[in-house]
């Protein structure tokens, strides 16, 4: 299962599930990131971590193990 | 028809909206205020509430809060907002809620205006950010939102007034509707199913095809009147939805944050910062120097040596001035860290940091409340609020006194202009990034291991996260930063002012009596010899020195006095004090010379009562600075420890953790330098 964490840098994907027991998992699906939505990985820093993605316009630094929830 | 609610109450409006949607800016238009509006999510953590400019004849309170994500908080700040509109404590419900929207993020945003109008609230949407819609070649009809939402949507731009009038008549219509048998009831519970989430965004995306409208680029000029336009417009049903970001943020952040050139980009935005602070502000303190100088030996002149003589020109206007001089610095540095924040870059820079800073304990979102330490640790503890792991909070307030606020500035400066050459100002600024340095790798150091001993100290445990919405880049707003810096100068100066006034007078007073006139030995001597004399014998058996020989012995491990010890304890109050009460223990009157000019004449003449030795050396000098990187000697600070973490544990350890390590480190300092021959 691959999820927003393992995206290369600039691939876009479509979001088709978000996983509920992450803690984040609410918040997230709050902020846009809803199934259906396209997310592209923008950046990512010299630490691999957070990265930063962009969901309807607006682009969110989120840590990878967050991305990790966001199954694509 | 008289709305039967002003005969008990003033009508509440509240502004709500997403983080960074314009809420502050409107406020402040509506309240003549003049509040911080800054690019970055979280700028305000505190609610404020004031009264509508009577020059709007708006008989109403309006209630500014931190922006929320959802009616379900997750984050303290996120907290007071949703708390105050559900029931403010003092003010109730509001009659009014206005959500500001920005409208280059529609979806996003109108999922809190569909909880909010779901929740039963009054609320009005307003629409800002239009002119970054426009650059996306997009427009959006305000009529077809509202009637599809059921609620009143306006268009504004608070920057420059645009749509505020419209916004104020409906407002005046709304107050006028409101009437006491049509109560509101919002329901605080919010439904936190996902499907009902979904259900919801599903539906705002069924919204949004239906009001945003491709603009024809013909009418891309500044002055089209919006309807007409609008009739122009061809509605966007089948175009895809806006969901690429900002084109130029974009290409500015493949460099910023790039891999390799991002983390060379922030070192060299921080060094820059901290850098210019003493080049830029040379020049003015000069200046300032000059002033107070000819101020001193004026009222000296005017009253002589007499009582009052002694207490303007010692007690006041050197004690005044003598941290009024390092104005220039605070103002450069509250300038910079404004235009760096108004920029959108804090928030990358917050990302850059969130790797390292998790792995000693911290957030990424610690760093942009540990900047602001750098100016003041009040505003800086109190924005610690948007992180929402209390662990990290709480940690993040532990180690805030240890950033080098600007109240250190003047110490700081002072001592190092003690140490270097007169001939190399350079090494001043390299001496002071240099503390900036070893007081930001003291701070990580003290951080990992209080984390390390998290489970006893800290005592707090929840699931970290960090999601932070990356601002669009805008060219800082020169006005908002001005006028910003100039209100925090403003609050420097009102805190420190009186503090200093006061403790100047306080210590004047414990260095004067009760031996105000005392008999020493005249013959042979001439009469500036005799009043040199005279200083040092009223001071030698003042109350300050009975005193101070109490707290000698702690002092003596440092190669200090009790003259110093005096001094070290008014810090307790505020740091800035410390110049002020050197200048007045150390009876500074030398005319001519410029206020630091003969603090440092005073300090490189003081000897050791007992046993002669010079006072300040370079040793004692240097452990002087390392007590002032670490000890936490701010009563304010102290405080609003205590109001934000709740209980008197974190400042408690706050004052004995630091109070330690600054007299330890200090000693091991000068006792080292001593062993190594450098005294
Ligand atoms: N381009 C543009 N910028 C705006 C507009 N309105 C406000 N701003 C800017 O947007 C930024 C954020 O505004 P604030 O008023 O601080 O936002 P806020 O909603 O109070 O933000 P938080 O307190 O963080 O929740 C500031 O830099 C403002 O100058 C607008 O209509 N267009
Ligand atoms: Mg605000």
């Amino acid at each position: 299962m691959r999820t927003a964490s393992d995206l290369k840098l600039g691939e876009k994907a479509v979001i088709k599930d978000i996983d509920n027991t992450h803690p984040s998992s609410h918040r997230l699906l709050e902020i846009g990131f809803t199934p259906g939505q396209e997310i592209v990985l923008l950046t990512k820093s010299i630490f691999n971590d957070p990265i930063g993605l962009s969901i309807r316009g607006t682009i969110f630094a989120i840590r990878k193990n967050e991305a990790s929830c966001i199954i694509i | 028809m008289t709305p039967a609610l002003t005969k008990n109450k003033i009508p509440l409006i509240t502004l709500v909206g997403q983080p960074n949607s314009g809420k502050t800016t409107l406020f402040n238009y509506l309240s003549g205020k003049n509040f911080k509006t800054v690019n970055y999510p979280g700028s305000t953590v505190e609610y404020s509430i004031s009264k509508i400019l009577s020059k709007f004849s708006i008989n109403a309170n309006i209630l500014d809060s931190p922006g929320i994500i959802s009616l379900i908080p997750s984050s303290p700040d996120e907290k007071i907002s949703v708390d105050s509109l559900f029931s403010h404590p003092k003010f109730g419900k509001p009659e009014i809620v206005i959500i500001t929207v920005d409208s280059s993020q529609l979806s996003r945003h109108l999922y809190l205006v569909k909880q909010l109008i779901d929740a039963n609230f009054n609320v009005i949407v307003v629409l800002t950010m239009l002119d970054l819609l426009r650059k996306k070649n997009l427009d959006i009809s305000e009529s077809k939102l509202s009637s599809i939402l059921g609620c009143k949507v306006l268009k504004i731009d608070s920057r420059t007034g645009k749509g505020l009038n419209e916004l104020l008549l409906s407002l005046k219509d709304s107050i006028s509707e409101i009437s006491d048998n049509e109560e509101l009831f919002p329901e605080q519970l919010v439904n936190t199913q996902k499907e009902k989430l979904l259900e919801s965004y599903r539906h705002i995306e069924e919204i949004e095809k239906e009001v945003l409208f491709r603009k024809d680029p013909d009418n891309g000029n500044k002055n089209f009147d919006i309807s007409e336009a609008n009739k122009k417009l061809v509605v966007l049903n089948s175009v895809r939805l806006p969901n690429k970001p900002d084109a130029f943020t974009l290409k500015v952040d493949k460099f910023t944050l790039h891999r390799y050139w991002g983390i060379l980009i922030f070192f060299l935005v921080m060094a820059v910062t901290f850098t210019s602070i003493f080049w830029l502000a040379s020049p003015l303190m000069e200046f300032i120097n000059e002033v107070f100088s000819l101020l001193s030996s004026g009222s000296e002149k005017l009253f002589g040596d007499t009582l009052i003589g002694n207490l303007i020109s010692n007690g006041l206007i050197n004690g005044l001035g003598s941290v009024l001089v390092f104005l220039p610095q605070i103002l450069i540095l509250f300038m910079i860290l404004g235009l760096l924040e108004d920029s959108g870059y804090l928030a990358r820079g917050a990302m850059l940091a969130d790797k390292p800073l998790s792995m000693i304990g911290l957030n990424g979102k610690s760093f942009v409340p540990m900047l602001s330490g750098f100016a003041c640790a009040i505003p800086a503890i109190m924005a610690t609020r948007t992180i929402s792991n209390r662990r990290e909070r709480f940690l993040t307030i532990f180690i805030i006194p240890l950033m080098s606020c600007s109240a250190r500035i003047p110490v700081y400066a002072l001592l190092i202009a003690f140490l270097i050459p007169q001939d190399k100002p350079w090494i001043g600024g390299i001496a002071m990034a240099s503390i900036y340095i070893f007081s930001i790798f003291s701070s990580l150091l003290i951080a990992s291991l209080v984390n390390k001993f998290r489970e006893k100290i800290i005592r707090e445990s929840d699931s970290s996260s960090f999601i932070l919405e990356l601002p669009a880049y805008r060219k800082p707003k020169l006005q908002d930063v001005l006028n910003n810096t100039i209100k925090n100068a403003t609050q420097y100066l009102k805190k420190a002012g009186p503090i200093i006034i006061y403790l100047s007078l306080f210590l004047w007073v414990l260095t004067y009596f009760p031996n105000t006139d005392p008999q020493v030995n005249v013959t042979g001597k001439t009469a500036e010899e005799v009043s040199e004399l005279k200083n040092s014998e009223r001071i030698m058996t003042s109350y300050a020195s009975s005193l101070g020989k109490i707290i000698e012995p702690v002092m003596k491990p440092l190669g200090l006095d009790w003259r110093v010890g005096v001094s070290l304890i008014a810090t307790f109050a505020a740091r800035e004090v410390f110049v002020s009460s050197l200048a007045l223990i150390f009876k500074i009157t030398e005319e001519g010379d410029n206020i630091q000019a003969s603090i440092l004449k005073a300090m490189k003449e003081a000897k050791i009562e007992d046993t002669g030795e010079k006072l300040f050396t370079t040793a004692t000098t240097t452990g002087l600075i390392i007590f002032f990187v670490f000890a936490m000697q701010c009563l304010s600070t102290v405080a609003i420890s205590r109001k934000e973490t709740g209980s008197w544990r974190i400042p408690a350890l706050q004052i004995i953790v630091f109070s330690t390590i600054a007299y330890v480190v200090s000693f091991l300092t000068v006792t080292g330098l001593r062993f190594f021959g450098i005294n």
